[in-house]
């Protein structure tokens, strides 16, 4: 009888396990990734205090939504956080991802960003981007590529109706 | 037994060797550059599918081992980190390598403002991006020359761009006009009109044009800024005249270049004139003046 009852609570706690594992993974991929912004040497103008906040807040949500983008082969996330140059080339990208049956899936362990330009009008902002990420790329479900690298990025963003968008993001050696 | 682990020993070994001579592995040049074709080595025997994975596009393709894979310069219009990967019989393979941007081909110029007063410093602006033809950002060192002309003379100034972008800080030239402001990275240019106005009047004079018994007429002299441009007409100048009986005030609008007022006719009157912070000069009426 003891034995009985302890075999259904292992087997409730399994399920209870196999549950909350991919809801946590769920979760921990929808968190935003972290942003650190340096204002320090921006030119011509200073990063006024509301524009540095919104800068990390729209960067940081246009990396997660090109991270869901690239993921899951939906277009959607990029519309609403790229805009331009930008967005003509991930939708292209994720276009021909799904024609190939492809998937990339990045983990993004954080950004250590600078603002080095931002213009007299203050219509336009370049960051240099130094993130750290784990790239796995898929064929179907096989992971045919994985690494995980610090890569140098520059963006380009600018103020859209509610947000800042990212209007250029291009990585370099 | 022993029959056994030594079959089983030769297998491995064999299977190793096949799996040694299928490997692939990947020769990528040492330098790519935007749109131009790129030929990609590999080693190895069999049948495999190639990837390549990059900022704007993704490419898979079957190949044959031991043979150069071709990537034509349309599918290679991306720069930046690009992942070459082949996956043969053996594990896939796979080797980062980075695209660099095509010559400058465009230029993103925004001028502000689009109307200026004349001879102001530092009050033109000229920011560039500079991309190549499939809007990469070039982010190596170019100059950039900007040019501000109007009526006949020009200002030129050759700034190197910095991170992908040249900025330049002018002052507004003294003529009044639609002013050409250029921006141009070799044969490439954009061309922006910022429009130069009068700046505020200067030496602003009026003078009595015609008293009768209820009233007086007033008229300003030409209203020119200082280095001598018409101030355009509809800019409002302040008529003010002040007697022992209070205040009269009429705004005027200039027409045809001068602002002309009707007051009340007063023995003993100042007036005075106006436009903006610029004052001028005034004049006493009443009596026989």
């Amino acid at each position: 009888m003891k034995l009985a009852r302890l075999l259904i609570l292992t087997i409730g706690v399994a399920i209870a396990i196999s549950g909350a594992v991919p809801l946590l993974k769920r979760i921990l991929a929808d968190t935003k990734p972290s942003v650190q912004l340096n204002i320090a040497a921006t030119t011509p103008r200073a990063v006024e205090d509301t524009t540095q906040q919104s800068i990390v807040r729209d960067y940081s949500a246009a990396w997660q939504g090109l991270s869901s983008a690239l993921a899951n082969n939906n277009t959607a996330p990029l519309a609403e956080n790229f805009t331009g140059y930008a967005l003509d080339k991930f939708m292209e990208r994720v276009k021909q991802q799904a024609q190939s049956g492809l998937k990339t899936r990045i983990v993004d362990h954080g950004h250590k960003v600078d603002a080095v330009f931002y213009s007299p009008d203050g219509s336009a902002i370049e960051l240099k981007d130094t993130a750290t990420l784990e790239t796995q790329v898929l064929d179907g479900d096989t992971v045919i590529h994985s690494d995980q690298a610090q890569v140098h990025y520059y963006a380009i963003m600018t103020g859209a109706e509610d947000r800042w968008k990212v209007r250029v993001l291009e990585n370099t050696q | 037994m022993r029959k056994l682990l030594l079959i089983g020993l030769a297998i491995a070994a064999c299977w190793f060797a096949s799996a040694q001579a299928n490997a692939a592995e990947l020769r990528i040049p040492q330098t790519a550059v935007a749109g131009q074709a790129l030929s990609i080595g590999t080693t190895g025997n069999g049948d495999a599918t190639f990837y390549l994975v990059g900022p704007g596009a993704t490419l898979k393709r079957k190949i044959r081992l031991g043979e150069d894979v071709q990537v034509k310069g349309e599918e290679l219009r991306s720069a930046g980190r690009w992942v070459a990967i082949v996956r043969g019989s053996g594990g896939p393979q796979s080797q980062v390598f980075y695209v660099k941007p095509d010559k400058p081909a465009i230029l993103n110029f925004s001028a502000r403002p689009s109307r200026v007063p004349v001879a102001r410093p530092n009050s033109v602006s000229g920011v560039a991006f500079i991309f190549d033809k499939f809007h990469n950002l070039i982010l190596d060192p170019t100059p950039v020359k900007f040019s501000l002309s109007v009526g006949g003379t020009t200002a030129s100034h050759t700034i190197n761009s910095k991170e992908g972008v040249a900025y330049i800080n002018s002052s507004s030239a003294p003529k009044a006009g639609a002013a050409q402001f250029v921006a141009s990275v070799d044969d490439v240019s954009v061309n922006r009109v910022v429009e130069q106005v009068a700046s505020d009047p200067c030496n602003l004079r009026m003078h009595v044009i015609q008293r009768e018994k209820d009233q007086i007429i007033v008229q300003t002299d030409p209203i020119r800024d200082c280095t001598g441009n018409a101030v355009p007409d509809g800019t409002i100048v302040t008529f003010t005249q002040t007697d022992s009986t209070g205040r009269s005030v009429v705004d005027a609008r200039i027409k045809k270049g001068v602002a002309r007022a009707q007051l009340p006719a007063s023995n003993n009157a100042t007036i005075a004139v106006a436009a903006g912070v610029v004052l001028g000069n005034e004049l006493h009426v009443g009596g026989g003046q």
